[in-house]
């Protein structure tokens, strides 16, 4: 695992505060007001095969698991995920980056690079301030069955997953097996 | 002002006037109502005859009538502000509760009078069968249907109070899930539909807007920003009444940052000087501030819709919560006959207010007109005299 290296981003200038690097969650903003919100309605309301909650105390830094779906080469594997929120969310600025989900479990996926970012049209210019965390969730479960071909970060798996399925399927889940458990 | 401050000397005059109605006619035309008397082509001298000629003329009726009316309504008040509000406040403060309760009552009473009516129709259906008048039946059958309505109306307003009352619906859940803003998650503040029939808060939907795009958060079809400003009034006044506590509370959380915000820059504009015409400003400069407040709201008072904002007290004491509690409560006024009464009441406030010249400055000019027109009376009736064949 890597540190949290993109937790200070969203955190802004906060970390003279007393050591904690991001915005206190007594100052209630509307974004830190929005975040709370979520967190309720998921711990209230979970997605299914989802689960997503702060990493510490830092409100604008969560993690997230999804099992991989029944069906699919990434089944029966659990994958983390690290999500890190603008500080103007849920406003995020289409061109810049807003919303950031990575994976922290590697996986063989076309929409996803060697980082782990996850490359998804509603994180970029489809977003909008009325999506919130678990339909992001649920869009990335979604790519685990349907692998969004039209723009692949990696296109090698892409072709291959075009040109040959059951190969493909078979290196995803061997990459599964070996990471994801 | 002679009005706004506690003046007892103020009654006084107003007697005199009511019982010398000789003088009366001769002040009776106003400098206004003589410019438009020439517009119209009538010299003095023609509307004096007219008024001598015709001398018990409804209006004039009227006009006792209302002066009889005045006292006995307000025992010995000092300002005519408070007097106002006296005679308001039964009315439009006092009234929607008077209103439950009669409703209340009345309800009881129908039931009671239902049932009996049911019984005497029964009684008249038996006798009916015995004595085959058909047209005690049919009168019977009607009350039946009319009872029968009456219940199922009675079914209804209970039903409405029960929920006006109790704030824990089952489907309330489901309610806040639905009026509540896709962008904050919160209930909507202030709710602005697009084209596209999608509501959010009108602040959410404007920041989006701004940063994210001119399209629909929910479903991204264009919107337009001119029509995103404006406030969906039905849902909003649905949502007050539904979340009364949560709107109270954004309501004051709003206020807060607001009065933050507008410390900083500078301070507010004095309220509504533009209504104000070239002689009051002229007075109030005179005044001091607290005054001013009063003769504006005495001023505003006047006019008939902004006289019902202060029916609750001063303005800028009142505060939010009281506001809504005041539109609550306009809400259950019965409307029209209320609205016209107090319409009429102020209209003849304001009449009474012309003919009896209270402001100072015109008494130099009335007196000025009462001489004329004394020596025009005395001239028409001394060409009457001797234009009479004797």
């Amino acid at each position: 695992m890597s540190t949290m290296n993109s937790g200070g981003m969203s955190a802004g200038g906060g970390s003279s505060r007393g050591g904690r690097s991001w915005p206190s969650t007594t100052s209630v903003s509307s974004s830190g007001k929005r975040i709370q919100k979520e967190m309720a309605d998921l711990n209230m309301d979970p997605p299914s095969d989802c689960s997503a909650g702060p990493k510490g105390d830092n409100l604008y830094h969560w993690v997230a698991t999804i099992i991989g779906p029944p069906g699919t080469p990434y089944q029966g594997g659990i994958f983390f995920l690290d999500i890190t929120f603008p500080s103007d969310y849920p406003f995020n600025p289409p061109k810049k980056s807003g919303l950031q989900v990575v994976f922290k479990t590697r996986i063989y996926h076309c929409n996803v690079d060697s980082t782990g970012t996850v490359s998804l049209d509603i994180l970029k210019d489809g977003w909008s301030p009325a999506l919130t965390i678990s339909k992001v969730l649920l869009a990335v479960r979604s790519i685990f069955t349907t692998p969004d071909q039209c723009n692949p970060v990696i296109p090698g798996i892409s072709r291959l997953y075009l040109a040959d399925r059951a190969k493909h399927d078979e290196l995803a889940a061997e990459w599964t097996l070996r990471f994801a458990r | 002002m002679l009005t706004n401050e506690p003046n007892p000397e103020k009654s006084p005059p107003k007697e005199p006037e009511a019982s010398e109605n000789g003088e009366k006619i001769e002040s009776m035309f106003s400098p206004g109502f003589r410019s438009v008397a020439a517009m119209a082509g009538w010299d003095e001298e023609a509307i004096l005859v007219a008024s001598l000629v015709v001398e018990d003329t409804p209006d004039r009726d009227f006009k006792q009538k209302k002066r009889s009316d005045l006292p006995s309504k307000t025992p010995p008040s000092n300002s005519r502000r408070k007097r106002r509000a006296q005679k308001r406040s039964p009315v439009l403060v006092a009234m929607p509760v008077l209103d439950l309760g009669e409703d209340e009552t009345s309800t009881k009473e129908n039931t009671n009078t239902d049932e009996q009516k049911k019984a005497e129709s029964e009684k008249k259906m038996i006798e009916s069968k015995t004595n085959t008048n058909e047209e005690k039946k049919a009168e019977s059958e009607k009350k039946m249907i009319e009872s029968k309505t009456n219940n199922g109306e009675e079914k209804k307003t209970g039903e409405k109070e029960l929920t006006a009352s109790s704030s824990t619906l089952p489907c309330m859940d489901r309610l806040r899930e639905e009026l509540s803003c896709a962008i904050c998650l919160e209930i909507c503040f202030e709710p602005s539909t697009t084209a596209c029939g999608h509501s959010f808060c009108k602040k959410c939907l404007r920041s989006a807007a701004e940063k994210c795009g001119k399209r629909c958060p929910k479903c991204r079809q264009l919107i337009s920003n001119g029509r995103s400003c404006t406030v969906n009034t039905v849902l909003w006044n649905t949502i007050q009444l539904l979340f009364p506590q949560e709107i109270e509370a954004r309501k004051a959380t709003a206020k807060a940052s607001n009065s933050r915000e507008t410390d900083h820059k500078s301070p507010p504009p004095p309220r509504g000087i533009s209504h104000y015409n070239v002689r009051n400003r002229s007075i109030q400069a005179l005044n001091s501030p607290e005054d001013e407040r009063i003769q504006s709201t005495r001023r505003v008072g006047n006019t008939y819709h902004e006289g019902r904002n202060h029916i609750v007290g001063p303005p800028g004491i009142a505060s939010r919560g009281d506001e809504v509690n005041v539109r609550r409560r306009r809400r259950r006024v019965p409307g029209q006959d209320e609205d016209a009464a107090l319409a009429l009441r102020l209209q003849r406030e304001e009449f009474m207010e012309v003919f009896r010249g209270s402001d100072d400055q015109y008494n130099g000019s009335v007196s000025l007109a009462r001489e004329n027109l004394r020596a025009m009376a005395s001239r028409a009736m001394n060409i009457r005299i001797r234009g009479r064949p004797s």
